[in-house]
């Protein structure tokens, strides 16, 4: 049997993932990834780095009889997704840094030093099913449509994926936890983790404050206008603000008012009425394909967000100069859908296929739709 | 195939007479020291007479041999302790060398943190050699203590301590060394270097973990950090550690009486280790070779190369070394010691290699030929 590397995050997927390839015979390696040092964190005193999860990991692993060790990512991580979710706020969009933590540090990290340690293969506790042929290899949707991971791997290199094994897709929820609570696993009954990884805290402006210039627009006070540029209302920095909230707008208004549109360029936040929301274009740049790319006029399901429903549209690609194929295309979508937020993830499905996906860069509505 | 253990220098295994010196201390004979009674009586005499057996092997007199619970406390209680008993006439200066184990650089950065000391750093170069000039100047004219140790636990390097203690002897100033990995080792006679005061550790002999002593030198006055029932003359209250000082003292007896012969059979060792690492591995150093060195250390630089990755694989394949320094996460950092002597340089692997009881030819040969394959694998990698 081969050695495999599993990423363990000290999260009951994770430790259950490392459990089965072990049952399954496998010479299993695990890994925690150290991503940021919290010891630099106002108010974290001592407490480093995610010690928990290091040490439920390191507890997990030692009751099942396997190596366990700490890779330091911090530089790699601080620069492909901290700094990225920085720069996304100060742009006025709203980042994904678990998508960009996937696409771009962990399983190259994890790959890169897995081959120096002689593993082959690599496999984490993420909740999507991959089937590998001699053709290729294909991302699926997880098993449990509750519990599904697949949004935040549409920017996995393909050239990685025949190398990725995923033990937990196939389960659902309650049987992770059943398989975990039967090898008396100390994370069996660990809550999910909800934080960002490098905000404890998950005030993430605080963070925003420490890592941009002591003034910069997007922490500044600015208007809340209306979608004709009516001023209506103040707001003290669009950084804390995403499309579709309802939060931090205040009252006075006739009826229910959410996040439009932010506009960086003039502190403003553009707010409207429920139904405004609403758009059917969608212009994806950043693009990945874990297999063929979508040609013109296929169509696709979309999902706009985590744990949305993923909407039925049809691929429109747009000009580029690039011979590899387009860096920029535009899902046109059956029926218009809410909130579409630039600055999250854009992944594109056949069924339950994961084809790829891109960063969304705007969104728009129709003409005809209007 | 069983795997191998190279890194004495981190901790060692416990002898089997030191096991069994301690072993009526931690059963029949359990006695309080300071007790009166018997049982008391019985455990002051084992605890004197190991007193005068750490005496006896160090160069010493037992009234100046205090039991501690290791190195990282009797580091601090040289250093911090020194520090106050100068305080008198304004802040006092702390000079230690860059190439320091974190126990000595973590109390001197917090005298200085606090504003109790005036510290600063000698530098230490590749081939052992220090600027006693430069560090005249740091102390002159000035309340001050020295503290730079007898043989540095990274590397393996022998500093001048002689000559350091014969420097701060003349200028008043106290001098401390950690010897925890010279003991055993390399000579250490305190009749023949003048230091005032001196750090020894018994899991680094063979003896147990979380004992050790502070060797304090007639004349020198060390206030202690722990308040209590007075034992070890107030210097470090608190109820003894019969079994451990008994088991620190056989440690010690054992190291010191066979360290000729053990040298030379680690020297022999470190040789055919080395040898066999610089043929089989290309562009590796060997650091610090020009200098001199205690027989039971080899640290190589091994450029282009993921330290933490390298020591995973190794430990993967059987063979345990140790390499930089871990935090507390248990991810590796580049050694501030391997920096000092050589520059920062993340690209390059430090991987240390510490030979000790039970090390064979066919160990050493095996780490070398595992190291090569290893590094191949990795160069290898796309």
């Amino acid at each position: 049997m081969s050695r495999v590397l599993v990423a363990m995050s000290g999260g009951v997927d994770s430790s259950v993932a490392a459990a089965l390839l072990a049952e399954a015979g496998h010479e299993v390696v695990g890994v925690t990834m150290k991503t940021f040092c919290y010891s630099e964190t106002p108010g974290h005193g001592k407490t480093c780095c995610g010690l928990d999860g290091i040490t439920d990991a390191r507890r997990v692993a030692d009751a099942l009889g396997i190596a366990h060790y700490v890779f330091d990512v911090e530089e790699d991580f601080t620069r492909d997704v901290i700094d990225d979710f920085v720069d996304e706020y100060a742009r006025g969009r709203t980042p994904n840094p678990c998508v960009r933590c996937n696409s771009n540090t962990k399983f190259r990290d994890l790959l890169v030093r897995g081959r120096a340690l002689g593993c082959d293969r690599i496999a984490t506790g993420h909740y999507v099913r991959v089937a590998h042929a001699p053709e290729g290899s294909t991302l699926m949707r997880g098993l449990d449509p509750s519990k599904d991971q697949s949004y935040f791997l549409w920017g996995l290199p393909a050239d990685l994926l025949p190398r990725l094994l995923f033990p937990v897709g196939e389960l659902t929820k309650a049987e992770v936890r059943t398989r975990a609570r039967e090898l008396a696993l100390v994370t069996a009954d660990k809550p999910e983790s909800q934080e960002i990884c490098f905000v404890p805290s998950g005030d993430y402006r605080d963070l925003l404050r420490r890592r941009l210039e002591t003034v910069h627009p997007a922490l500044e006070p600015g208007h809340l206008v209306l979608a004709d540029g009516t001023v209506v209302g103040e707001h003290e920095g669009f950084a804390g603000f995403t499309v579709g909230q309802r939060k931090r707008i205040g009252g006075g208004f006739a009826e229910p008012m959410f996040v439009l549109e932010i506009r960086p360029d003039g502190r403003e936040v553009v707010i409207g009425p429920r139904e405004q929301l609403f758009r059917d274009r969608v212009v994806i740049e950043e693009l990945n394909w874990l297999g063929p790319a979508p040609g013109p006029g296929r169509k696709v399901r979309a999902q706009l967000r985590y744990r949305a429903p993923a909407a039925v549209g049809e691929v429109r690609l747009l000009a580029s100069g690039r011979s590899d194929g387009p860096d920029r295309l535009e899902v046109v979508l059956d029926e218009p859908q809410a909130a579409i937020t630039p600055g999250q993830s854009a992944v594109l499905f056949d069924g339950d296929v994961v084809l790829g996906g891109g960063r969304i860069a705007s969104a728009g509505l129709s003409a005809s739709t209007r | 195939m069983d795997p191998i253990y190279l890194d004495h220098a981190a901790t060692t295994p416990l002898r089997e007479e030191v096991l069994a010196a301690m072993q009526p201390w931690q059963s029949d004979a359990f006695g309080n020291a300071s007790s009166l009674h018997r049982w008391g009586r019985a455990a002051h005499a084992a605890l004197e007479g190991a007193r005068a057996e750490v005496a006896a092997a160090l160069g010493a007199r037992p009234a100046e041999i205090f039991f501690v619970r290791g190195g990282t406390e009797s580091d601090n209680l040289a250093l911090i302790g020194s520090t106050r008993a100068k305080a008198a006439s304004g802040r006092p200066v702390l000079v230690i060398s860059s190439v320091e184990h974190s126990a000595v650089r973590d109390a001197a950065a917090h005298l200085s943190a606090v504003g109790a000391a005036d510290v600063r750093v000698a530098e230490v170069s590749a081939d052992g050699a220090l600027d006693l000039e430069a560090l005249a100047a740091m102390i002159e004219g000035r309340e001050a203590t020295v503290s730079v140790m007898w043989v540095n636990n990274e590397t393996g390097l022998t500093l001048p301590v002689a000559a350091v203690a014969h420097l701060a002897r003349a200028h008043g100033a106290t001098f401390h060394t950690d010897a925890a990995q010279a003991v055993g080792k390399v000579p250490v006679d305190l009749r023949d270097v003048p230091a005032d005061l001196l750090t020894a550790t018994g899991h680094k002999i063979n003896g147990p973990k979380g004992t050790g002593v502070l060797f304090v030198r007639e004349g020198t006055h060390v206030p202690p950090l722990l308040f209590g029932g007075g034992q070890e003359r107030g210097l470090r209250p608190g109820t003894e550690d019969v079994s451990g000082a008994v088991g620190f003292a056989t440690a010690l007896g054992l190291a010191v009486r066979e360290r000729e012969a053990n040298a030379a059979r680690l020297t022999r060792l470190r040789d055919v280790l080395e040898a066999a690492l610089v043929a089989r591995v290309p562009g590796l150093r060997v650091n610090c070779a020009g200098g001199p060195r205690s027989p039971h250390v080899t640290s190589v630089g091994i450029p282009d190369t993921d330290g933490a990755a390298l020591l995973m694989a190794l430990d993967l394949e059987g063979v345990a070394a140790s390499g930089g320094s871990a935090c507390h996460s248990g991810a590796a950092r580049t050694s501030h010691v391997i920096t000092a002597l050589y520059g920062a340089d993340d690209a390059t692997a430090t991987v240390r290699f510490s030979l000790g009881l039970g090390t064979t030819e066919a160990d050493v040969l095996r780490a070398a030929e595992t190291t090569g394959v290893v590094v191949e694998r990795m160069r290898a990698t796309p």
